[in-house]
Protein backbone atom coordinates (compact mmCIF):
# COMPACT_ATOMS: atom_id res chain seq x y z
CA UNK A 1 0.00 0.00 0.00
CA UNK A 2 2.85 1.83 -0.29
CA UNK A 3 2.35 3.37 -4.05
CA UNK A 4 -0.25 6.39 -4.50
CA UNK A 5 -3.38 5.93 -6.24
CA UNK A 6 -4.04 7.77 -9.34
CA UNK A 7 -7.13 9.66 -9.50
CA UNK A 8 -8.79 11.02 -12.62
CA UNK A 9 -12.15 12.66 -12.31
CA UNK A 10 -14.43 12.00 -15.16
CA UNK A 11 -17.81 13.90 -13.63
CA UNK A 12 -18.02 16.37 -11.13
CA UNK A 13 -20.17 18.15 -9.16
CA UNK A 14 -20.84 19.23 -5.59
CA UNK A 15 -23.20 16.26 -4.94
CA UNK A 16 -22.35 13.95 -7.87
CA UNK A 17 -19.16 12.41 -9.31
CA UNK A 18 -17.69 10.18 -11.06
CA UNK A 19 -13.97 9.32 -11.14
CA UNK A 20 -11.37 6.95 -12.14
CA UNK A 21 -9.09 5.24 -9.12
CA UNK A 22 -6.22 3.38 -10.63
CA UNK A 23 -3.87 1.08 -9.12
CA UNK A 24 -6.00 0.16 -6.38
CA UNK A 25 -7.70 -3.97 -5.64
CA UNK A 26 -11.09 -4.96 -4.93
CA UNK A 27 -10.65 -4.81 -1.41
CA UNK A 28 -9.64 -1.78 -1.03
CA UNK A 29 -12.07 -0.14 -3.56
CA UNK A 30 -15.44 -2.06 -2.01
CA UNK A 31 -13.67 -0.31 1.91
CA UNK A 32 -14.20 2.94 0.45
CA UNK A 33 -17.52 2.71 -0.72
CA UNK A 34 -18.34 0.79 2.85
CA UNK A 35 -16.62 3.80 4.77
CA UNK A 36 -18.88 6.40 2.30
CA UNK A 37 -21.89 4.42 3.62
CA UNK A 38 -21.48 3.57 6.82
CA UNK A 39 -18.67 5.32 8.44
CA UNK A 40 -18.93 9.20 7.20
CA UNK A 41 -21.34 10.87 10.31
CA UNK A 42 -24.34 12.75 9.00
CA UNK A 43 -26.59 15.19 11.26
CA UNK A 44 -30.10 13.66 11.72
CA UNK A 45 -33.26 14.01 13.62
CA UNK A 46 -33.02 11.59 16.64
CA UNK A 47 -35.74 12.68 18.88
CA UNK A 48 -39.00 14.99 18.53
CA UNK A 49 -40.65 16.61 21.16
CA UNK A 50 -44.25 16.99 19.98
CA UNK A 51 -45.83 20.41 21.34
CA UNK A 52 -48.97 20.20 19.22
CA UNK A 53 -49.54 17.94 16.49
CA UNK A 54 -53.18 18.62 15.04
CA UNK A 55 -52.32 16.52 11.84
CA UNK A 56 -54.15 13.39 10.70
CA UNK A 57 -50.65 11.57 10.90
CA UNK A 58 -49.38 10.12 13.58
CA UNK A 59 -46.43 12.23 16.22
CA UNK A 60 -44.01 8.25 15.73
CA UNK A 61 -44.75 9.16 11.44
CA UNK A 62 -43.75 12.80 11.49
CA UNK A 63 -40.98 12.03 13.35
CA UNK A 64 -39.77 9.37 10.56
CA UNK A 65 -40.09 11.69 8.24
CA UNK A 66 -38.07 14.29 9.83
CA UNK A 67 -35.22 11.74 10.59
CA UNK A 68 -35.24 10.98 6.57
CA UNK A 69 -34.80 15.45 5.98
CA UNK A 70 -30.60 15.81 5.24
CA UNK A 71 -29.08 18.02 7.31
CA UNK A 72 -26.01 19.82 6.20
CA UNK A 73 -23.34 18.64 8.12
CA UNK A 74 -19.74 20.70 8.63
CA UNK A 75 -17.58 17.48 10.07
CA UNK A 76 -15.38 20.18 10.86
CA UNK A 77 -16.99 21.89 13.93
CA UNK A 78 -18.79 19.19 15.35
CA UNK A 79 -17.75 15.37 16.75
CA UNK A 80 -19.60 12.45 16.72
CA UNK A 81 -22.85 12.46 19.20
CA UNK A 82 -22.88 16.22 19.02
CA UNK A 83 -26.57 17.75 19.47
CA UNK A 84 -28.19 20.79 17.68
CA UNK A 85 -31.64 21.49 18.03
CA UNK A 86 -34.69 22.43 15.75
CA UNK A 87 -37.85 23.56 15.89
CA UNK A 88 -40.63 23.86 13.66
CA UNK A 89 -44.02 25.63 13.53
CA UNK A 90 -46.31 25.63 11.00
CA UNK A 91 -50.60 26.41 11.13
CA UNK A 92 -52.74 25.33 8.63
CA UNK A 93 -54.19 25.67 5.84
CA UNK A 94 -50.31 24.95 4.35
CA UNK A 95 -47.77 22.85 4.02
CA UNK A 96 -44.76 22.37 6.34
CA UNK A 97 -41.46 21.75 4.24
CA UNK A 98 -37.83 21.11 5.36
CA UNK A 99 -37.14 24.56 5.03
CA UNK A 100 -39.73 26.15 7.69
CA UNK A 101 -37.39 24.49 9.74
CA UNK A 102 -35.63 26.67 12.28
CA UNK A 103 -32.21 25.73 13.16
CA UNK A 104 -30.35 26.58 16.52
CA UNK A 105 -26.83 26.64 14.98
CA UNK A 106 -26.58 28.18 11.16
CA UNK A 107 -24.07 25.45 10.27
CA UNK A 108 -26.96 22.70 10.66
CA UNK A 109 -29.74 23.65 8.16
CA UNK A 110 -31.34 21.40 6.29
CA UNK A 111 -30.08 20.72 2.68
CA UNK A 112 -32.89 21.15 0.73
CA UNK A 113 -35.55 22.89 1.46
CA UNK A 114 -38.82 21.69 -0.33
CA UNK A 115 -38.70 18.35 0.99
CA UNK A 116 -42.62 18.27 2.27
CA UNK A 117 -43.25 16.85 6.05
CA UNK A 118 -47.33 17.18 5.52
CA UNK A 119 -49.84 18.96 4.16
CA UNK A 120 -51.82 20.63 7.15
CA UNK A 121 -55.56 21.59 6.25
CA UNK A 122 -57.24 24.74 8.44
CA UNK A 123 -57.14 24.59 11.61
CA UNK A 124 -54.41 21.83 12.09
CA UNK A 125 -51.04 23.05 13.26
CA UNK A 126 -47.86 20.65 13.55
CA UNK A 127 -45.78 22.87 16.49
CA UNK A 128 -42.35 20.57 17.42
CA UNK A 129 -38.89 20.82 18.94
CA UNK A 130 -36.36 18.23 17.37
CA UNK A 131 -32.65 17.48 18.41
CA UNK A 132 -30.57 16.18 15.32
CA UNK A 133 -27.52 14.00 16.60
CA UNK A 134 -24.38 13.65 14.41
CA UNK A 135 -24.32 9.56 13.81
CA UNK A 136 -23.07 6.72 11.65
CA UNK A 137 -24.55 5.48 9.09
CA UNK A 138 -23.85 1.73 11.15
CA UNK A 139 -26.49 2.82 13.56
CA UNK A 140 -29.48 4.20 11.23
CA UNK A 141 -29.64 4.59 8.03
CA UNK A 142 -30.64 8.32 8.18
CA UNK A 143 -27.34 8.85 9.35
CA UNK A 144 -25.56 8.07 6.09
CA UNK A 145 -24.45 10.69 4.26
CA UNK A 146 -23.59 9.07 0.67
CA UNK A 147 -26.25 7.91 -1.09
CA UNK A 148 -26.18 5.70 -4.79
CA UNK A 149 -22.42 5.05 -4.15
CA UNK A 150 -20.85 2.28 -6.22
CA UNK A 151 -18.25 1.47 -8.48
CA UNK A 152 -17.54 -0.71 -11.49
CA UNK A 153 -14.64 -1.93 -12.99
CA UNK A 154 -13.13 0.20 -15.59
CA UNK A 155 -13.42 -1.62 -19.47
CA UNK A 156 -11.38 -1.66 -22.32
CA UNK A 157 -12.45 -2.09 -25.64
CA UNK A 158 -10.52 -3.28 -28.52
CA UNK A 159 -11.94 -4.05 -31.94
CA UNK A 160 -10.81 -7.43 -33.14
CA UNK A 161 -12.41 -7.23 -36.44
CA UNK A 162 -15.50 -6.71 -38.73
CA UNK A 163 -18.75 -8.04 -38.15
CA UNK A 164 -20.64 -10.36 -40.23
CA UNK A 165 -21.47 -7.64 -43.08
CA UNK A 166 -25.27 -9.96 -44.09
CA UNK A 167 -26.66 -10.44 -40.55
CA UNK A 168 -28.14 -7.90 -38.97
CA UNK A 169 -25.81 -6.32 -36.03
CA UNK A 170 -27.06 -6.89 -32.20
CA UNK A 171 -27.10 -4.76 -29.44
CA UNK A 172 -24.21 -4.99 -27.20
CA UNK A 173 -25.15 -2.90 -23.90
CA UNK A 174 -22.33 -2.24 -21.66
CA UNK A 175 -22.65 0.33 -18.69
CA UNK A 176 -19.66 2.23 -16.46
CA UNK A 177 -16.82 4.11 -18.49
CA UNK A 178 -14.57 2.95 -21.27
CA UNK A 179 -10.87 3.63 -21.85
CA UNK A 180 -11.07 4.14 -25.78
CA UNK A 181 -8.06 1.57 -27.37
CA UNK A 182 -9.46 1.76 -30.79
CA UNK A 183 -10.12 5.24 -31.62
CA UNK A 184 -9.54 4.36 -35.39
CA UNK A 185 -12.78 2.61 -35.25
CA UNK A 186 -15.23 4.49 -33.29
CA UNK A 187 -18.04 6.58 -34.98
CA UNK A 188 -17.42 9.54 -32.83
CA UNK A 189 -14.08 11.66 -34.91
CA UNK A 190 -12.63 13.44 -32.12
CA UNK A 191 -12.14 9.90 -30.21
CA UNK A 192 -8.65 8.88 -28.95
CA UNK A 193 -7.17 6.04 -27.31
CA UNK A 194 -6.97 6.43 -23.73
CA UNK A 195 -9.89 9.12 -23.49
CA UNK A 196 -12.62 7.85 -20.96
CA UNK A 197 -15.77 7.89 -22.48
CA UNK A 198 -18.89 7.15 -20.59
CA UNK A 199 -21.12 4.44 -21.96
CA UNK A 200 -23.67 7.03 -21.56
CA UNK A 201 -22.26 9.09 -23.97
CA UNK A 202 -23.21 6.24 -27.05
CA UNK A 203 -26.74 5.02 -25.16
CA UNK A 204 -24.62 2.05 -23.57
CA UNK A 205 -24.91 0.32 -26.93
CA UNK A 206 -21.07 -0.73 -28.46
CA UNK A 207 -22.77 -1.44 -31.89
CA UNK A 208 -23.37 2.23 -31.75
CA UNK A 209 -19.69 3.54 -30.86
CA UNK A 210 -18.22 0.82 -33.41
CA UNK A 211 -20.23 0.30 -36.33
CA UNK A 212 -19.86 -3.16 -38.43
CA UNK A 213 -17.30 -3.69 -35.62
CA UNK A 214 -16.14 -6.91 -33.33
CA UNK A 215 -15.26 -5.75 -30.24
CA UNK A 216 -13.92 -7.64 -26.85
CA UNK A 217 -14.34 -6.25 -23.62
CA UNK A 218 -11.74 -6.59 -20.81
CA UNK A 219 -12.00 -5.28 -17.57
CA UNK A 220 -8.56 -3.07 -17.06
CA UNK A 221 -7.16 -4.41 -13.86
CA UNK A 222 -6.56 -2.58 -10.41
CA UNK A 223 -8.51 0.52 -12.55
CA UNK A 224 -12.06 1.15 -10.53
CA UNK A 225 -14.54 3.78 -11.58
CA UNK A 226 -16.62 5.30 -8.81
CA UNK A 227 -19.97 6.93 -8.94
CA UNK A 228 -20.56 8.71 -5.85
CA UNK A 229 -23.79 10.35 -4.90
CA UNK A 230 -24.31 12.45 -1.33
CA UNK A 231 -27.65 13.23 0.35
CA UNK A 232 -26.50 17.11 0.35
CA UNK A 233 -25.00 16.98 4.05
CA UNK A 234 -21.85 17.59 2.38
CA UNK A 235 -19.81 17.73 -0.88
CA UNK A 236 -18.59 14.50 -2.52
CA UNK A 237 -14.84 15.87 -1.82
CA UNK A 238 -15.85 15.87 1.96
CA UNK A 239 -17.30 12.65 1.53
CA UNK A 240 -14.92 10.49 -0.03
CA UNK A 241 -11.72 12.40 1.67
CA UNK A 242 -13.16 11.21 5.48
CA UNK A 243 -14.45 7.48 4.26
CA UNK A 244 -10.60 7.44 3.27
CA UNK A 245 -9.65 8.73 5.98
CA UNK A 246 -11.54 6.79 8.71
CA UNK A 247 -10.50 3.28 6.83
CA UNK A 248 -6.44 4.62 7.43
CA UNK A 249 -7.32 5.52 10.85
CA UNK A 250 -8.80 2.15 11.67
CA UNK A 251 -6.03 0.64 9.83
CA UNK A 252 -3.15 2.03 11.78
CA UNK A 253 -4.97 0.83 14.85
CA UNK A 254 -5.29 -2.47 13.91
CA UNK A 255 -1.36 -1.97 13.20
CA UNK A 256 -1.18 -0.42 16.81
CA UNK A 257 -2.93 -3.03 18.25
CA UNK A 258 -1.41 -6.19 17.10
CA UNK A 259 2.38 -4.92 17.53
CA UNK A 260 4.48 -7.27 19.11
CA UNK B 1 -59.22 11.18 32.49
CA UNK B 2 -60.51 14.16 30.55
CA UNK B 3 -62.93 13.11 27.52
CA UNK B 4 -65.28 15.03 25.23
CA UNK B 5 -68.61 14.65 24.35
CA UNK B 6 -69.14 13.78 20.32
CA UNK B 7 -72.57 15.67 20.10
CA UNK B 8 -72.69 18.30 22.67
CA UNK B 9 -68.94 19.08 22.31
CA UNK B 10 -68.75 19.54 26.18
CA UNK B 11 -65.65 18.57 28.07
CA UNK B 12 -66.93 15.79 30.49
CA UNK B 13 -65.20 13.95 33.15
CA UNK B 14 -65.39 10.58 34.32
CA UNK B 15 -65.69 9.10 36.93
CA UNK B 16 -65.41 5.52 37.92
CA UNK B 17 -69.00 4.29 38.97
CA UNK B 18 -70.71 6.97 36.77
CA UNK B 19 -70.79 5.17 34.03
CA UNK B 20 -69.78 6.21 30.51
CA UNK B 21 -72.30 8.79 29.44
CA UNK B 22 -72.08 12.42 29.06
CA UNK B 23 -73.43 14.50 32.13
CA UNK B 24 -74.51 17.10 30.19
CA UNK B 25 -76.53 15.39 26.92
CA UNK B 26 -76.72 11.85 28.22
CA UNK B 27 -75.14 10.97 25.01
CA UNK B 28 -72.60 7.84 25.23
CA UNK B 29 -70.23 8.50 22.65
CA UNK B 30 -67.03 9.91 24.34
CA UNK B 31 -64.03 10.82 22.19
CA UNK B 32 -60.93 11.12 24.69
CA UNK B 33 -58.55 14.32 23.97
CA UNK B 34 -54.99 14.75 23.19
CA UNK B 35 -53.12 15.18 26.80
CA UNK B 36 -51.77 18.89 26.65
CA UNK B 37 -48.47 18.08 27.54
CA UNK B 38 -45.28 17.73 25.23
CA UNK B 39 -44.54 14.30 23.82
CA UNK B 40 -41.22 13.27 23.32
CA UNK B 41 -40.77 10.62 20.20
CA UNK B 42 -37.59 8.69 19.70
CA UNK B 43 -37.07 8.26 15.84
CA UNK B 44 -36.06 5.11 14.35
Amino acid sequence: MAEDFEVEFIEREDRKARFLVRGMTPAVANGIRRAMVADVPTFSVDTVRFVENSSVMFDEMIGLRLGLVPLTTPLDDFEEGDVVTLALDVEGPATAYSGDIESSDELVQPAELNVPIIELKEGQRLQLEADAVLGSGKAHAKHQGGVAVGYRHLHRVEVVGDANEFEEQEPNILRGVIEEAAAEHAADESAEDGALVPTSEFDNDLTKRYPGKDVEVHDVPGAFVFHVETDGSFTVEELVRRAVESISDRAAELEEKVAI
Amino acid sequence: MSYKCSRCKRDVELDEYGGVRCPYCGHRVLLKERAPTVKEVPVE
